[in-house]
């Protein structure tokens, strides 16, 4: 059974390894040189990957973003729609990552139009990006393709607030209570289960909360979830723990 | 090394060493992040590169080029943004990418509209992304983004 999570899982990987083993059967050169062109893009990658994960996982940690929320609320004008794409371009992690953060946004009072803006910019601004896209497609590529993704945005974000309204968008997941951890977010990088290993553990490379006995250490848990880049886990209590309840 | 690649390797390692010097704990913290990112996404990384060497060797990117420009230019584009729409690639696989097909001879309208939904638009990202915001909000959402993903590159089009 387990065996057959794993696969699941890594389905494309074995629909590749498998694609490999029959061209190197019946047609071996062209494996070679598959092989070859793959070592090209490796070599790119490994080049710039260690270094942009660096500078996204910094540009996470010093930008004060619990300062940036305040502004994002519905009445928020120019201020709101500048600081949503800060907070988009400089944030770690895909753009599957941005979703809950998303939502905890628009529960703390967050337009619409800046939703857009952040799940966009997340997805197309991030600031190491831009260097590389200057390396492989040149500067004015880059420079144009940045100035008019950003009015696109702008444009675009803009129709979303009038065709969406407040009460279109619903949650699935109704405020749960107790230790929440949202595996859609989780990107494993393992730092809550090194935190506090008693209550997280992995599991097929997603974080997990196990079966705790109903103490928790405030100290550890909330370093847990802080040090998680994308902010995936949640407590909710009735009597807020001192030590997160300052946000 | 290039001097853009040497460029954010140093304006990183200056970076870093401001982050270290302030607060050396929360630079640990960063540093453990980094590499978690790093390790967890390494092996679809790695499946995505290989998939991409076999098929630009199948087709190389000259064909592809040929055939692009035999097409009519809206028509491969519309075409090309729905490839990036239903592929996940990360952006630092997608830019050489790209870089290679344009250097092919790809014209400069597809590929821009091939690169901005591919990191804008997700086939597969919309259950979740549905599941946050539910069903209006995120088709709208990617709905417009493949639409201005087609303005954007017909503009570049024009521009470059």
């Amino acid at each position: 059974m387990k065996v057959l999570k794993k696969a699941k899982d890594n389905l494309f990987l074995i629909f590749v390894i498998l694609a490999y083993l029959v061209i190197f059967i019946f047609k071996p050169d062209i494996g070679i040189d598959s092989v070859k062109n793959s070592g090209y893009y490796i070599k790119e990658m490994l080049l710039i990957m260690p270094v942009i994960f660096v500078l996204t996982a910094l540009l996470d940690a010093w930008v004060p973003k619990e300062k940036i929320l305040k502004y994002l609320g519905r009445e928020s004008k120019s201020k709101g729609v500048v600081l949503s794409f800060v907070l988009g371009s400089v944030s770690a992690g895909p753009i599957y990552a941005a979703f809950p953060m998303c939502v905890m946004l628009y529960k703390k009072g967050a337009s619409i139009r800046n939703l857009v803006i952040i799940l966009s910019s997340w997805a197309v601004i991030k600031i190491p990006m831009l260097l590389n896209e200057i390396k492989f497609l040149g500067m004015k590529f880059m420079l144009v393709r940045w100035v008019l993704t950003v009015i696109s945005i702008l444009i675009f974000s803009w129709i979303t607030a009038k065709v969406v309204k407040d009460e279109d968008i619903y949650n699935a997941n109704e405020q749960p209570s107790g230790l929440t951890l949202n595996t859609d977010a989780c990107m494993g990088c393992t730092l809550c289960c090194k935190a506090y290993p008693d209550v997280f553990e992995m599991e097929n490379k997603k974080a997990h909360v196990k079966a705790y006995d109903g103490t928790l250490d405030n100290d550890k848990l909330a370093q847990a979830i802080t040090s998680c880049p994308v902010k995936a886990i949640e407590y909710v209590e009735n009597k807020p723990l001192s030590s997160i309840s300052k946000k | 090394m290039d001097i853009f690649t040497l460029a954010v390797w140093i304006i990183t390692a200056a970076f870093l060493a401001y982050s270290f010097f302030k607060d050396r704990k929360k630079t640990t913290q960063v540093l453990k992040m980094a590499f978690g990112m790093g390790k967890g996404m390494l092996g679809s990384l790695l499946s995505i590169i290989f998939m991409i060497g076999l098929i630009l060797t199948v087709i190389p990117p000259e064909k592809i080029a040929k055939f692009v420009g035999e097409q009519p230019l809206f028509l491969a584009t519309v075409v090309s943004a729905g490839f990036g729409a239903v592929t996940l690639v990360p952006a630092f696989i997608a830019f050489p990418l790209v870089g290679t097909l344009v250097n092919a001879g790809v014209s400069i309208v597809p590929s821009v509209a091939f690169l901005t939904t591919l990191t804008m638009v997700g086939i597969v990202t919309f259950p979740i992304e549905n599941r946050a915001f539910g069903v209006k909000f995120t088709a709208t959402r990617n709905t417009l983004s493949v639409i201005f993903a087609i303005g954007i590159a017909l503009v570049m089009g024009v521009i470059m």
